[in-house]
């Protein structure tokens, strides 16, 4: 009888009007305590700086590695005097025997020869030259795409073992691999350095936010002691303080965001020189891509806050 | 209304601070718990409001065994039973208003019903008149009578008043234990627990001793004789 009398005045008790006062106690912790909100919202900035390296490191290499991999390719050069038919009963070999081959480009004598005069259009001697000539001096050329840059080596040794070097009166191939494995050898580097700084940041703010949310429930122990005393359920005292948590994560990311973007805004124009020729503008990836990180982070840093908020709670809220 | 059933509680460091007592209080009651200081009056207070577990025996309150109650029913117990302390427990930066108000906004209500039944709680403890004041600006008298208010603000069925008048001179005592009798007068229960001899032997009420956690009397009409 006399728990029943009340349990359904409690229960039913609107569910919305006690989320809104937690939500006002827990903007209160958060203002009560301005200045120690502002150390914790400044160590989750650097976390989420670090978070953040770690993710362009990633992007970046990714960038470098894949541009220098659509410039690898085997060229194939022959005399003008091969015919076309013969390059073209080549080209079909080539595709039939060697599956590594993702796709092989026909350039015709006359192609090269435009390319060739494209090329070297300001170049006077040469274009003098070549109106000298009565015929086309150069021949075709087929580049040979792999589907995977490490199979180069094998296509290069199956293409030396049939007609192909035969006909073919040179066969040009550069190998990347060395650079591509040493661009992937010092990302790696970056990445694991990153790694390791956002793990320090990643503990530093669990200790922050665990040391913010001690304080908070000390500086308001007599009002939390009131709260029991007058039946405040244990969900209506412990949650403003991980909503506290909360707005740390929420507060951090958005400061931190911002900041990203008025910086480029400035410095934009300088970082990109330093990518040219990788095809990689930081600006585009980041707005592109800025729902994605910045969700990832939001509910990165958010388990670290729940975490910690709970953990004081734990150790210093009997409730 | 409170019934405790051969009660015995021990601290983990071995003190036995309430042993094997029993004791039934009616609905309606005004019961005053004497007894000199460390004789368990507060571990008893603190058993009822669950905020200690006997080690043995059965606490029931309104037919309701809160023994073994569990962590989230807590909460239910304690709208149910309004409890006032010597140092008054108030919120300083919180007006008397807002002060009776947060005890029903933890609870959920609504601000059109926390409007209704504060005014009406600080009219019955006659401090209608301060309800824009800080408690740093009240008497001790008032502020207890602030904590009272807010102990009312769920309509408890018990009142459990620990040491009330304290802090407090004669003629504000003497105006907090007419208070509490008033509120007696509405079918509260009261359970007065101090060691005040002068308030207890005015009231000739019923009085429980206890002395070394043991009762070691209980008369209907009783004065303090320890």
């Amino acid at each position: 009888m006399f728990m029943t009398s009340c349990a359904a005045v409690i229960y039913s008790n609107m569910f919305l009007l006690s989320s809104k006062r937690i939500l006002k106690f827990s903007w209160q912790h958060f203002w009560r305590n301005v200045w120690l909100s502002i150390v914790t919202i400044t160590i989750i900035i650097l976390t989420l700086f670090s978070l953040t390296t770690l993710i362009l490191v990633n992007a970046i290499a990714e960038a470098a590695v894949n541009s220098i991999r659509t410039t690898v390719d085997v060229s194939l050069y022959f005399d003008n005097k091969i015919s076309g038919e013969a390059v073209e009963l080549l080209r079909n070999e080539l595709t039939e025997k060697i599956p590594e081959i993702k796709e092989i480009i026909y350039i015709s004598p006359q192609e090269a020869l435009d390319e060739f005069k494209q090329k070297h259009q300001a170049d006077a001697d040469i274009q003098a030259s070549l109106a000298e000539l009565e015929s086309n001096p150069l021949g075709a050329t087929l580049i040979l795409k792999a589907y995977n840059v490490d199979d180069y080596p094998q296509i290069m040794e199956k293409v030396t073992s049939m007609q192909a070097e035969t006909l073919a009166e040179k066969i040009d191939y550069d190998d990347h691999r060395l650079l591509i494995s040493r661009i992937n050898d010092f990302a790696d580097k970056i990445r694991t350095f990153s790694l390791v700084l956002s793990l320090i940041f990643i503990a530093i703010a669990l200790l922050t936010v665990f040391n913010t949310v001690r304080m908070g429930i000390y500086i308001h122990r007599k009002e939390i002691g009131i709260m029991r005393l007058v039946g405040a359920s244990n969900w209506f005292i412990r949650l403003p303080f991980v909503i506290e948590g909360l707005f740390y994560a929420l507060f951090g990311c958005l400061i931190f965001w911002g900041l990203i973007f008025l910086v480029l805004n400035f410095i934009a124009p300088w970082i990109n020189n330093f990518f040219t020729g990788i095809n990689f503008n930081i600006q585009a990836y980041l707005i592109a891509n800025v729902v994605n990180i910045f969700g990832f982070e939001l509910i990165v840093i958010s388990m670290i806050n729940v975490i910690s908020a709970v953990i004081a709670m734990g150790r210093h809220l009997k409730v | 209304m409170i019934e405790l059933r051969n009660i015995s509680k021990t601290y983990p460091n071995g003190t036995e601070a309430v042993h094997n007592v029993t004791l039934h209080i009616r609905p309606g009651e005004f019961v005053s718990l004497v007894g000199r200081s460390g004789t368990g009056k507060t571990t008893l207070v603190k058993m009822i409001v669950a905020e200690e577990r006997p080690t043995q025996g059965r606490i029931i309150l309104g037919g309701w065994d809160i023994t073994r109650i569990k962590v989230a029913h807590i909460p239910l117990l304690r709208r149910q039973i309004g409890v006032v302390f010597q140092d008054f427990k108030l919120l300083e930066k919180r007006t008397v208003f807002e002060n009776v108000a947060f005890a029903l906004e933890v609870a959920g209500y609504n601000k059109k019903r926390i409007n209704e039944v504060v005014p009406q709680i600080l009219r019955l403890v006659g401090i209608e008149e301060k309800k824009d004041v800080f408690p740093d600006e009240l008497s001790g008298g008032q502020q207890q009578r602030v904590s009272i208010a807010r102990a009312l603000a769920h309509r408890p069925k018990i009142l459990i008043a620990d040491e009330p008048t304290g802090n407090l001179d004669s003629v504000n005592t003497r105006e907090i234990i007419d208070l509490l009798q008033k509120i007696n007068k509405f079918k509260t229960t009261v359970m007065l627990v101090t060691h005040n001899r002068e308030v207890v032997n005015s009231l000739k009420k019923r009085v429980i001793g206890l002395e070394d956690g043991r009762i070691v009397y209980d008369q209907l009409r009783g004065r303090y004789i320890l």
